[in-house]
């Protein structure tokens, strides 16, 4: 069954590269506007073999891995004082939900002016993008927990800290992880728009070079490149905790 | 000796816009040792009543004496057991039992060592690196008696632990209970709605009037142990129970 699956992917992604070189060879584009696969593919290797490529992807993800754990940790301490203090809720609550709704790439001028052109300027942007998605799943897996689980343990002698590092954080993470992967595709899109507009080193950066000197094959190699990363990270890093997590508790 | 006493425990209940008192002061001596089981009608408070004891919830009047001092809040001398266990479903089995020793900063070691002894006795061993779903619900109750004890608490609150067992595993943990209680002499009160399992498991059994609640008749239950629930000598308490408890339930309905 899953073989089966697999290999129907496969069929489908070669049907979908010979139906790209067709179109490619057919002349209706010039080729410098619609590169052969081929020619995307000799791009990556090129950049692949002048460390561009890997420098620029280091540089990304030093920029995602800072600015997620920042966003990650103000989140989750954000959404338990939403849920746990009412007057929180009630006034910072309302600010996060009307936050949220902003695209995180709308911050980019306030970064520039505020912090510049550098490498805080685009993890600003990057945690502005993925906190309030955490702040948010934090508070309702919070809010969710079965009130048992918190007289338990109270009655079990844990309290303050204890009691938030001990009963809250493992019984709300369901709720947490989705709200980590959420954080983590807003911060994904927010440091690839930021690096694009800021012009500065990184995968986004690349991309907009691409741009500018006109080689729509470097750019659609760049666009490969940000696709597989994006899916690495869900299918590998959050697929994993998800599924552990899950299985602890049964749900699956 | 009375090792706890409540005094004229009053507690109102919101109920859509108007006040219901649940509890119309109650009085109730439990001294060390004894097994109190508590029956009523649904809803006269007898949960709650317990959650009082355990301080989870204040009352509105009244108050409950532990060892001659005022409750005001929870501690690990008067340790709950909830209906549905309230376990901790990230955690092993093991580590839940462990919990509240961890809480009290006891060492890993010194911990594994304890709750050993309560595996054991629980007969939980064999599960001690299981995860609480992978459990059935009688196991999931071993483990939340299990758990309780660790705390060596001297009084047990117990919610109706065995409400959701089916027959077979219920009778075996009666038996188990009992026999737990003889060798720990803790304090035990266990509410139930099972009126034969009050008659097999308490030195007492409380009935509980309809609301507003009180404590409408104490009675004492003298056979040896352990007692099983098809022995004909507890008819008789079943019967006495039964003919307290039956006016207050139609006077609920």
């Amino acid at each position: 069954m899953k073989k089966n699956i697999l290999v129907k992917k496969i069929m489908f992604y070669i049907i979908l590269v010979i139906i790209w070189q067709a179109i490619s060879m057919s002349d209706i584009w010039p080729n410098n506007i619609f590169p052969s696969p081929y020619e995307v593919g000799e791009d990556l290797a090129y950049m692949i073999a002048d460390g561009s490529l890997f420098f620029g992807i280091g540089t990304t993800l030093m920029r995602l891995i800072i600015g997620l754990a920042i966003a990650i940790a103000g989140g989750v301490t954000l959404g338990i004082f939403m849920a746990k203090i009412e007057t929180v809720n009630q006034t910072i609550g309302s600010l996060v939900l009307g936050l949220q709704s902003i695209p995180s790439i709308a911050w980019v001028p306030l970064a520039l002016l505020w912090v510049g052109p550098y490498d805080g300027g685009i993890i600003f942007v990057t945690v502005i993008g993925a906190m309030f998605a955490v702040t948010i799943n934090t508070y309702t897996g919070v809010k969710n927990i079965d009130p048992h689980y918190v007289e338990a343990a109270r009655n079990m002698g844990a309290k303050g800290t204890q009691l938030i590092a001990n009963v809250l954080i493992p019984a709300a993470f369901p709720y947490m992880i989705s709200g980590f992967k959420q954080g983590w595709a807003f911060a994904w899109r927010g440091v690839i728009g930021a690096e694009l507009l800021f012009s500065f080193l990184g995968v986004g950066f690349l991309l907009n070079v691409g741009r500018q000197i006109h080689d729509v094959s470097q750019v659609i190699a760049i666009m490969f490149v940000i696709m597989l990363i994006g899916m690495a990270v869900d299918g590998f890093i959050f697929k994993k905790i998800e599924n552990k997590v899950m299985s602890r508790w049964g749900l699956r | 000796m009375t090792k706890l006493e409540t005094k004229g425990i009053v507690k109102f209940f919101k109920h859509e816009s108007h006040q219901l008192t649940a509890l119309g002061g109650v009085d109730l001596n439990v001294e060390d040792g004894d097994f109190v089981c508590l029956v009523g009608p649904s809803g006269c408070g007898k949960s709650t009543f317990l959650r009082i004891i355990a301080g989870l919830e204040q009352p509105d009047e009244g108050q409950v004496l532990f060892d001659g001092k005022p409750v005001t809040s929870t501690g690990p001398e008067r340790i709950m057991v909830f209906q549905e266990g309230a376990l901790f479903p990230w955690l092993k089995v093991q580590d839940n039992v462990e919990f509240g020793l961890k809480m009290a900063g006891i060492p890993k070691d010194e911990r594994a060592q304890i709750s050993q002894r309560y595996l054991d006795m629980m007969q939980l061993t064999k599960f001690s690196n299981s995860f609480i779903y992978q459990l059935s619900t009688g196991m999931k109750q071993r483990v939340a008696i299990a758990r309780a004890l660790v705390m060596d608490p001297d009084v047990l609150l117990m919610d109706e632990p065995f409400a959701a067992l089916d027959a077979q595993t219920r009778d075996l943990l009666l038996v188990e209970m009992q026999l737990i209680w003889e060798k720990t002499k803790k304090t035990i009160l266990f509410v139930t709605h099972n009126v034969a399992e009050a008659a097999v498991l308490g030195t007492k059994v409380a009935v509980f009037s309809n609301r507003p609640s009180k404590i409408k008749k104490l009675i004492p239950v003298d056979f040896k142990r352990p007692r099983l629930t098809e022995d004909e000598n507890l008819l008789g308490i079943q019967q006495e129970i039964l003919s307290e408890l039956r006016p207050e339930v139609k006077k609920s309905k």
